[in-house]
């Protein structure tokens, strides 16, 4: 869907200088602050629950605690159950979105859609209406149209939810390259079909891997959506199952919790690391 | 390729252009109206519906006019609410996007940004259930915050309990989940933006805050726009964090306007009154919005 | 080229159709069509639709359905929510649908009377009738149940609320098991006395754990009387109770409110020495490999007045219901009255380890065992739970309340003042 450019910029090798150093002293300082916590998830996570409470918070338990504790939420949360099925909405909602709010920026910025502005707002107001309030409706409509527990419903609402921030980002990246661009293209005769997905779409590839992911780790990590508008453990998104890991009555131990939310975690966690690549491979627009 | 201004011009609409494109330029944009309308739009209709009924969730809700909207403006729990609500936009503003706009500059064409930039990504690809544990193990009465504070023989304060804290250490723990977003977004803008004018003012001896001030700065606009923009609609709409931290609590005092709308809607079952106190969220943050974008987006609002 | 143009414009919104149409065809959810209805006698066992708030039942339940497949009855098919609010909102939209639950869980008090009033619940009189012949429920407890002396769903599960106790911190601070309520506050001062924290206590959720210990342990007839409106929250004896739960909170008796860590890693760790709470806090203990009667013990919260005539137990229970109009609803019905049994409640003990509501069924858990077989004997006059026993509007504020109270310890007429402003208003309308 998104083709990464492959090309990499002129190396330029910088010499170490004291700015450089300093940035990436003040970067690493600042990036240590932030693992505390993740240090902390990672820490208690991996204490058995017989022993948790004879740990302080900063312990460490060991691997085997965690993978035992992983292996137990896996089990008693059946996260296998939903896995798949997320990772279906997880892919499919964002990459259409992408598609659809690129297809709106495209329409606005341009192909100068009369009143832009008007219909701009009107997308993105939909991001602002609480979800907690729409769910109530959106499942009386699910339910009667028959989108209740079913793939395609969930996929459509996923999809949905996304697309306003999608619009938005590519709304704004599209409206920093020049119209020229554009120009240039009609006077070569191609059709804004062709504009669209064969010019304005590659450039963006930076923007649109960058709302797929974000999008992708909302959705996968989405609870109220997939509680409401699903019932059965094969439509059902994984979080709705991990959720229940926590629960008041009966819930599993601290460090089971910890385990599971971790474990579910990692998806994303590596959707990052490997998409980190397409941000540095320079893209700019500066050469058009 | 040119600064703002200059491409502003470029962009003045002619008419015989904007005949040419009309038919594709609402087929492109038909998609996205369409499926928020009928996904987003009605679901919110129906709420505004019911915000003048009374309704408890059974049987036919009953029109009862403004009956709603007096009550929730003449309870003076609505106030507190807002105000947290304000202290949310505000530190969202300074904290998650400056914080961001600081990592994204800081990294931009350096040795090694992926690695730099990772540790501050990583709290956003957690799964929420993980998060909220991490923070409570964090801001709790001897978790670790206090721990520290008391290493430098200071008195740890109730983080969680006392107003206004717990409300200003709440929006630090949702800073620290989205900062790398929105320094992500906040690269990108940098990455787009071209090289030569960067390299003249070079030539011309610009550098550093300089720099930044007269020639990155602007030229992030529409990035900084996308990043502002989300963080006040997202910031007026914080639910997640408190809930889960602290419930609105101890006593309502770190209550939201959504988790206002939520407990009148789902634990007192007054779906009137919770569906008007969302209308009236939803009024606020477009409004909020609307004037926010036009303001940006003013050279585009002609088109 | 203006073709082109025009055929961008068509497949875009031709796609964004077919995505909302085809999404319209996609798999539909409805009910295996069997007409179920009020008819009455036995119907094939089948499949039934089963929701409950409690997600983390699941293993259990399994459990639970290899005993009524068993059994020939028909078998669950669950789905848990783990977000109580967004669950009774989903069950009651639900109503609205043809997709009614066959089965679910919810909550007495004035919460089950409201579905009842929307007549959205079978009717269960005959299976209580049949249940009580058989002595399968005890007394009293079919009154949580009934709404103009007709009966509706059927228990899912007691919960008595009592005391935990770490047994190792009482030996070592050389306490015995408290029989009065001043030797249990003598305990408390021992334990502050070592250092050490007596009671736990949360600023949610169980916010109202202790008020409800101190009023009903006070003044029964004064805790009975909250619930109907008959006493006020201002009343004296309520403000007396409060002034004690006020002296245990400025006396050092309970833990830091800021502490959040899980109650039961608190009691096995003897951070805090004893801990108010339901039966079901068995299982979470023994999550943590704590064994009953060695690690821990449990015992009935004496009165904190010496002088009524009986001791007083909290009991909580949640019903099992039956919707009405739903697809299997016969089968549902069947399946709970086959759910109030000896061997549905075995197998319900088993799943659990917890206790049941059947008397003929004995916990296998000797703590609980013994501590239920206390409560529910002659000595003991059962209470609601606070919770379910006052009317939703009234808690909500009162919950606010209690956990302002509990966390900064402030003047507890002030907050009582405002729950009475609370109780007054909604008893106005009523």
């Amino acid at each position: 869907m998104t083709t990464i450019s492959t090309t990499r910029p002129p190396a330029r090798r910088r010499a170490f200088s004291v700015s450089v150093l300093l940035r990436q002293l003040l970067l690493g300082l600042m990036g240590l602050v932030w693992l505390v916590p993740v240090y902390l998830l990672l820490a208690n996570a991996s204490k058995r629950p017989e022993v948790f409470g004879e740990y302080s918070i900063w312990q460490f338990g060991d691997l085997g605690g965690m993978v035992s504790n992983m292996a137990d939420a896996w089990g008693r949360g059946r996260l296998s159950l939903g896995t798949l099925s997320t990772a279906l909405y997880a892919i499919t909602g964002p990459a259409l979105a992408v598609i659809i709010g690129a297809g709106a920026g495209f329409s606005i910025v341009a192909l100068r859609l009369r009143n832009g502005f008007f219909w701009f707002v009107l997308i993105f107001a939909s991001t602002i209406f609480p979800l907690q309030m729409i769910l109530m409706p959106l499942f009386i409509g699910y339910a009667q149209t028959g989108l209740y527990n079913s793939r395609v419903g969930m996929i459509l609402v996923y999809t949905v939810i996304a697309v306003p921030f999608s619009a938005f980002v590519m709304r704004n990246f599209f409206s920093g390259i020049a119209h020229q661009v554009f120009e240039a293209a009609v006077m070569d005769g191609a059709s804004a079909w062709r504009i669209f997905w064969r010019i304005y779409l590659p450039m963006s590839a930076p923007a649109l891997v960058a709302i797929f992911i974000l999008q992708a780790t909302f959705i996968w990590n989405d609870l109220l959506l997939g509680l409401t508008l699903s019932q059965s453990e094969t439509v059902r998104p994984v979080i709705a199952a991990l959720s229940a890991l926590q629960s008041t009555y009966g819930g599993s131990a601290m460090s089971t919790v910890l385990a599971g939310g971790l474990l579910v975690s990692l998806p994303t966690v590596v959707l990052f690391l490997a998409t980190q690549r397409a941000f540095t491979r320079g893209l700019s627009l500066g050469q058009f | 390729m040119t600064a703002p201004a200059a491409r502003r011009a470029e962009m003045l609409p002619t008419s015989k252009r904007r005949n040419t494109f009309a038919l594709p330029s609402i087929g492109f944009v038909a998609p996205a109206v369409l499926l928020a309308g009928v996904v987003l739009y009605l679901p919110f209709l129906y709420t505004t519906y019911i915000s003048f009924t009374k309704y408890n969730g059974l049987g036919d809700p009953q029109w009862v006019g403004l009956d709603n909207y007096v009550r929730m403006f003449s309870d003076p729990g609505l106030l507190n609410s807002l105000l947290n609500t304000l202290y949310w936009v505000a530190g969202t503003i300074v904290l998650p996007v400056g914080l961001g706009l600081f990592i994204a500059v800081l990294s931009h064409n350096l040795p090694g940004a992926t690695l730099f930039r990772l540790p501050f990504l990583i709290p956003y690809a957690l799964s929420g259930v993980a998060v909220g544990v991490i923070w409570s193990f964090v801001l709790q009465t001897d978790g670790a915050l206090s721990q520290i504070v008391e290493l430098f023989g200071a008195d740890a304060p109730r983080w969680l309990l006392d107003a206004p804290l717990n409300t200003f250490v709440m929006i630090v723990a949702s800073s620290w989940q989205g900062a790398g977003v929105n320094a992500l977004l906040f690269g990108i803008g940098l990455q787009s933006i071209p090289k030569e004018p960067i390299e003249a003012a070079k030539v011309d001896g610009a550098s550093g805050f300089t720099m930044f001030r007269t020639m990155t700065w602007p030229m992030l606009t529409p990035l900084t726009t996308v990043v502002v923009g989300l963080s006040i609609v997202g910031s007026l709409k914080t639910f997640d964090i408190v809930w889960g931290m602290t419930k609105g609590g101890p006593g309502g005092v770190s209550e939201t306007l959504a988790l206002t709308m939520y407990k009148e809607t789902f634990i007192t079952n007054d779906y009137g009154l919770g569906a008007a106190v969302a209308v009236f969220l939803t009024v606020v943050t477009v409004l909020a919005s609307v004037l926010y974008l036009r303001r940006q987006l003013a050279p585009e609002r002609s088109v | 080229m203006k073709q082109h143009k025009t055929k961008a414009a068509l497949m875009a919104t031709v796609a964004s159709a077919a995505l909302l149409l085809g999404a319209c065809g996609g798999g539909g959810n409805s009910g295996d069509g069997d007409g179920g209805g009020n008819g009455g006698g036995d119907v094939e066992p089948t499949e039934l639709g089963f929701f409950t708030d409690k997600a983390a039942w699941e293993p259990q339940f399994d459990e639970m359905n290899a005993a009524s497949e068993a059994a020939d009855q028909s078998t669950l098919s669950f789905t848990g929510y783990s977000d109580a609010a967004a669950y009774d909102a989903f069950i009651k939209q639900a109503f609205r649908t043809n997709d009614k639950p066959d089965l679910f869980t919810w909550h007495t008090g004035g919460q089950l009377g409201e579905l009842v009033e929307a007549g959205l619940v079978a009717e269960t009189t005959d299976l209580w009738e049949a249940a009580a012949e058989n002595g399968d429920v005890p007394e009293g407890l079919i009154e949580n149940y009934t709404y103009d002396g007709k009966q509706y769903c059927v228990p899912l599960n007691v919960v008595y609320w009592v005391m935990y106790y770490n047994k190792q911190v009482y030996a070592d601070n050389g306490l015995e098991v408290p029989t009065t309520w001043d030797e249990l506050m003598g305990n408390a001062q021992t334990l502050v006395d070592n250092g050490v924290v007596p009671f736990h206590q949360m600023n949610f959720i169980f916010e109202f754990v202790w008020f409800q210990t101190v009023v009903a342990g006070s003044d029964p007839e004064a805790y009975v009387g909250l619930q109907d409106g008959s006493v006020s929250y201002t009343d004296p004896a309520i403000v007396e109770a409060m002034e004690v739960w006020h002296q245990m909170q400025t006396d050092g008796y309970f833990i830091d409110p800021g502490v959040t860590t899980d109650p039961q890693t608190l009691l096995q760790t003897g951070e805090v020495a004893m801990a108010n709470f339901g039966t079901f806090f068995t299982g979470q203990l023994n999550a943590l490999g704590m064994v009953p009667d060695e690690d821990y013990g449990i015992f009935a919260i004496p009165n904190v007045n010496p002088d009524l005539d009986s001791q007083q137990a909290i009991v909580e229970t949640g019903p099992l219901c039956v919707g009405a109009g739903s697809a299997n609803e016969q089968a549902a019905l069947d399946y709970s009255a086959w759910w109030m049994g000896v061997d549905a409640q075995n197998a319900w003990t088993d799943a659990f380890g917890d206790v049941s509501f059947n008397p003929n069924v004995e916990s296998p858990d000797p703590a609980l065992s013994a501590v239920v077989s206390q409560v529910t004997g002659p000595d003991f006059q059962i209470q609601k739970r606070w919770l379910e026993a006052t009317p939703v509007p009234i808690y909500t504020v009162a919950s606010e309340e209690f956990g302002a109270f509990v966390t900064n310890n402030g003047d507890p007429m002030a907050h009582l003042e405002a729950i009475q402003a609370a109780a007054d208003a909604y008893w106005a309308e009523q």
